[in-house]
């Protein structure tokens, strides 16, 4: 239930950073909200690759 | 019409950087002797009056704490010159330092100790060091004004559309206030609504114990990066100490932590923002002008 928990919380905290994170790039709110999702969207992927190839080593190295 | 003078990206040194530690030191080698003593005693001020709460124990938060020992960083935490962000505003933070230094075993004991009034007694000694850090910030954009931005035909210094170390100031204490001060209030809002968002979040998965200086100090550094979240804190939720720990403390703190963070680039971009209605960024043309020194406008 926790684990579930956190990744609830994960994404929305990742959209929320990254508004700050674009918004330095950008002078208005639209724009700042178009590019933080883009950003948000590739940050999901890229979390989603680093969980799955932990999990790959984890297999290999420790065992299922 | 300003001429550009210097490479802007080039910073004032390290002499400017390390002066800024001493409040009141950079406005008086502008030649600004109000703001100068606006400046000493406005941080100095905020300091003891929270070091008359919390005395000693503001120096057992520092990322080492001191003991009578040899090592080095013990020998600096006795001096207070571990102890973030209060060693911004070096002077008043050295002089508690030594005041409040107890090498016994009862004083070393003693430190272990809550105080009334401790968490909003490290706040305003948090404060004056962001204070102090602020009042730097002033100075530095001054000093850059004065190098870069020398007038053409004797005209008067250029005038931002409000002033950057304000702009960050206001950040600091309410995420977006300073675009708004900027011109830039729609996107002050989206951003201080992200910074306050993962804050709230933070505090409420951890029942409202995420941010307190004296159980968790160094992750209270990153954290208080938001004034206004750190000083809702202290008045708020620290002092309210409840039973066992909450499951969800670390994540509560580590978000807090990132809010906080987060709010370091707000208030970067906030001093941008206005710096940019001076500097405006450099467009490929402004580059290669005639034989490199092509004008910028104001």
């Amino acid at each position: 239930m926790s684990l579930l928990f956190r990744i609830v919380v994960y994404v929305p905290v990742l959209f929320l950073v990254a508004l700050v994170v674009v918004g330095q790039h950008h002078a208005t709110a639209q724009e700042t909200i178009r590019a933080a999702v883009a950003r948000t969207v590739r940050w999901v992927v890229w979390s989603a690759m680093l969980v799955l190839t932990m999990t790959v080593l984890g297999w290999l190295f420790i065992g299922g | 019409m300003t001429r550009k003078a210097t490479d802007p990206t080039k910073g004032l040194g390290w002499g400017v950087f390390l002066a800024g530690t001493v409040p009141g030191l950079l406005q008086y080698r502008l030649g600004q002797p109000r703001n100068a003593l606006l400046a000493a005693l406005s941080c100095t001020a905020l300091f003891f009056a929270g070091w008359a709460l919390v005395g000693h124990r503001l120096f057992y938060w520092g990322l080492v704490a001191p003991e009578d020992s040899t090592s080095l960083a013990q020998y600096l935490a006795r001096y207070g010159a571990l102890v973030l962000p209060e060693v911004l505003n070096l002077p008043a933070n050295t002089l508690g330092a030594v005041l409040a230094f107890d090498g016994s075993a009862s004083g070393l004991r003693e430190e272990r100790l809550l105080g009334a009034g401790e968490h909003i007694g490290g706040w305003l000694t948090a404060a004056s060091g962001m204070l102090a850090a602020f009042w730097a910030a002033q100075a530095h954009w001054e000093l850059r004004l004065r190098r870069d931005a020398r007038p053409v035909d004797g005209q008067p210094l250029p005038k931002p559309i409000a002033h950057p170390a304000l702009c960050a100031a206001l950040s600091w204490l309410v995420p977006g206030l300073g675009h708004a001060k900027a011109g830039q209030k729609d996107k002050g809002v989206l951003m201080g609504i992200a910074v306050l968002a993962v804050f709230a979040i933070g505090l409420v998965v951890s029942g409202g114990r995420a941010v307190d200086r004296a159980d968790n100090a160094v992750w209270w550094i990153g954290q208080n990066l938001f004034g206004g979240g750190s000083l809702f804190a202290s008045l708020v939720t620290a002092p309210i100490r409840g039973e066992g720990v909450p499951i969800d403390l670390d994540l509560g703190v580590v978000l807090c932590t990132v809010a906080g963070l987060m709010n370091l680039v707000v208030m970067v971009d906030a001093f941008t923002v206005a710096e940019r209605s001076v500097f405006p960024v450099a467009t490929p043309a402004d580059v290669a002008g005639p034989e490199g020194g092509g004008e910028v406008s104001a």
